[in-house]
């Protein structure tokens, strides 16, 4: 079995961030914020967050920040909770949560949380568990989930619970292993994992594990990269995880990795992006993989920087 | 941010000739990304193109062609000028504070189109076209943005931001048209359009799913009927599965919340329903051997089936004829499962993956059942197993069984409990 390119892949992240002029990374614009997180959170796991410039990220971070509170995915775009949370979650990495104004970000976070408990994701309403998901624990982390209703946003995730113990987007919505980390997360977050059904949730999730090793989303899907993260971190939080073959998955993980420029793809000799580089390490990571940085399977942070914030200076 | 528009080699501003392009022909349905050498072959090909020298874009029978080469500085205008626009807007709706002077958004609209066209989740773009027609409010306003989701779909079909804006678009004009229940099933047939070329797409099918809360109950079983021949041309597509799923789960709820003589003829109805269902995925499974999403299919058909149809065998007054009296009685109902399951544990060639996959699925869908099911029904199912011989088998053919089944200490003092009052 090969091993971890870890240097490789702080290289090609490193490299990414300054290849601004390619299509790929134009069209990626509109949620740099994402990739910010996925690209921060891996130099992390990996021990390599001090090469970044913590002072010019979170002043650009801040920038993207509107009237509103919410934070948009790129300088001039619109606030959104998928953005939001992904800037709550950098400036956690960088131990810079002091630079919010912290009603201002609630107050728009709060202002989300619809009549049944459900969140929209910004003004114009589409609702999902996802956003769900970014808005408790963007107030978990900032130690405010108080300011919502948790009881009846639990009650509106319960109702996206599927037949087959997963969880969909919205109520009779498919599961999908994207959909059931938000809400195994967020359940966990609030302490409200007892609504889970471990046994039934933990064979649809364990079925999700093919031939080759890796992991699919849903039933007949190619197994992809970014699943190790969303099944594997659910079946962590239900206590499940010894029901699917480790090492095959490390395996997996592994072959997907470009050796020779950095980076790790979906499957085995596809290109590579920052997406896919970050839920391998992430999967790695829940894998309990050498050299790489303990991950947090709720609140998707190193472990220690979850230490920090939850139990660290006062 | 460049300042300056981009004017291209040929001294064109290619912003400028595809905003033409598409202001000449509103009623572009498709549009495609396409390697110059392959653009300049097709303008070649029809005399009356745009012209000879136009190694851009090419349209042509309401279908758009955009040269690779162009996306980034198309990409790069069309961003700037889109957020030049709004900025105007913006500024002009807050000066005017609301009178019929505040002016139109058809720049936001003309350049929010063209940016799209190239960065289909670009979501302040899709955000502003929202802003911009619910000032307007005007019917036709709202069913061009339908047809602009439509067209990004065709090159984008997974545009997250693309089939929100169809909902957002539906909600807005549900209360305000009499032609609501044609939109739906306009929508519900595009959703069918889209899936056939992008397989298993979750956006899509969610979309459609979500359209059941305003369909009547006609309309539900109308489209249960309907959607049969492409989910059974489809049988890997999960996702198809799952709609019917949805449809299922609707006429039964609507069942449980009607009350006397009339829902007793539906009740007899929806069982019938369920029955068709179960047989029409049977034949599908010896049809397509070692089909995950037939079998997944089949726990959600089997478990409501013992939960809804057998559980009160007796209480019903139904006419009592022989479908009755087959489909209500759970034990003839497991026996008819396990017969399914043995004939698939029955590996007919040891070569064929199909074979394995047919009796890992058929194994993990017994083992499954006898999970979920009522604690009495689990037993008897058990017990049929062992007489039958099956367990064995089952162990063989799905190696995780062991911990699946009896993964708790709860489980089996639950069982044993049981058993003793047995």
């Amino acid at each position: 079995m090969g091993e971890l390119a870890g240097d490789k892949h702080v290289k090609y992240i490193l490299c990414v961030e300054k290849k601004k002029d390619s299509f790929e990374s134009v069209v990626m614009e509109h949620l740099r914020l994402n990739g910010a997180y996925w690209g921060l959170t891996t130099l992390d796991l990996l021990g390599k967050l001090d090469t970044v410039d913590s002072n010019e990220v979170v002043s650009w971070i801040l920038q993207c920040q509107h009237e509103s509170g919410g934070f948009g995915g790129n300088i001039g775009h619109d606030p959104h909770l998928l953005y939001t949370l992904s800037a709550v979650q950098v400036l956690a990495l960088f131990d810079k949560l002091d630079v919010l104004d912290l009603n201002k970000v609630t107050d728009y976070i709060r202002s989300l949380q619809n009549e049944d408990g459900s969140f929209s994701g910004d003004v114009w309403g589409e609702v999902d568990t996802r956003f769900s998901y970014c808005a408790i624990c963007c107030l978990a982390i900032l130690k405010r989930l108080d300011l919502i209703n948790v009881e009846k946003a639990v009650r509106y995730i319960v109702s996206c619970k599927t037949l087959d113990g997963g969880f969909g987007c919205t109520p009779g919505a498919e599961s999908h292993a994207g959909q059931i980390f938000c809400c195994v997360g967020a359940l966990a977050i609030t302490g409200s994992l007892h609504h889970v059904d471990k046994d039934l949730l933990g064979w649809w999730l364990c079925e999700r594990q093919v031939k080759s090793g890796g992991l699919n989303g849903r039933p007949e899907k190619l197994a992809d990269v970014c699943y190790s993260w969303w099944v594997l971190s659910s079946l962590i939080m239900i206590d499940r995880v010894h029901w699917i073959d480790k090492e095959k998955l490390i395996k997996f993980i592994l072959d997907c990795q470009d050796t020779e420029n950095g980076g790790i793809s979906d499957r085995p000799d596809d290109a590579v992006d920052v997406f896919h580089t970050y839920f391998g390490v992430a999967g790695l990571s829940l894998l309990e993989y050498p050299g790489v940085k303990a991950i947090d399977p709720a609140y998707a942070l190193p472990v220690d920087v979850v230490n920090r914030i939850f139990f660290g200076r006062c | 941010m460049a300042d300056q528009p981009r004017i291209d080699e040929a001294g064109e501003n290619p912003l400028a000739e595809l905003e033409l392009i598409l202001e000449s022909d509103p009623l572009i349905d498709e549009v495609g990304f396409i390697h110059p050498t392959q653009l300049a072959s097709l303008n070649e090909e029809g005399t009356d193109g745009p012209g000879p020298k136009n190694l851009r874009f090419w349209s042509r029978d309401r279908k758009l062609g955009i040269s690779t080469e162009v996306i980034l500085p198309l990409y790069r205008e069309a961003k700037r000028a889109f957020f030049d626009a709004v900025r105007d807007y913006k500024m002009r709706c807050s000066s005017c504070s609301g009178g019929e002077d505040e002016g139109t958004g058809s720049d936001v609209m003309k350049h929010g189109k063209a940016l799209l066209l190239v960065s289909s989740d670009f979501g302040t773009a899709w955000n502003s076209r929202k802003l911009v027609a619910s000032k307007e409010e005007s019917f036709s306003t709202y069913m061009d943005e339908l047809r602009l989701s439509e067209l990004i779909l065709s090159y984008s079909p997974k545009s997250d931001q693309a089939w929100s804006h169809r909902r957002w678009v539906i909600k807005r004009i549900a209360g305000q048209t009499s032609s609501l229940l044609e939109i739906v099933m306009k929508e519900s047939e595009l959703v069918e359009k889209i899936a056939e070329r992008s397989k298993m797409n979750y956006r899509a099918w969610n979309h459609r799913c979500w359209l059941v809360s305003y369909m009547t109950r006609e309309q539900v079983l109308d489209e249960l009927k309907k959607s049969k021949t492409w989910t059974g041309l489809h049988v890997a597509d999960s996702s198809s599965f799952n709609y019917r799923r949805r449809l299922l789960t609707g006429i039964l709820e609507d069942l449980c919340c009607k009350e006397g003589v009339a829902s007793l003829d539906c009740s007899f109805e929806v069982r019938h329903c369920w029955k068709d269902e179960l047989d029409w995925d049977e034949i599908l499974i010896k049809r397509y051997v070692g089909r995950e999403a037939l079998w997944l299919y089949r726990r959600f058909l089997s478990l409501c089936w013992i939960r809804h149809f057998t559980t009160h065998a007796h209480s019903t007054s139904c006419n009592s004829n022989y479908i009755a009296e087959q489909t209500t009685d759970p034990s003839f109902f497991l026996d008819k499962e396990l017969d399914l399951v043995s004939s698939c544990l029955a590996v007919q060639d040891d070569h064929f993956d199909d074979f394995q996959a047919q009796a890992l699925y058929s194994s993990s869908y017994i083992l499954w059942l006898a999970k979920q099911m009522p604690s009495p029904l689990e037993i008897e199912l058990r017990q049929k197993l062992t007489a039958r011989n099956m367990n064995d088998l089952l162990s063989e053919f799905c190696p995780n069984s062991s911990f699946l089944c009896g993964s708790s200490a709860e489980d089996a003092e639950g069982t044993q409990a049981a058993q003793g009052q047995l």
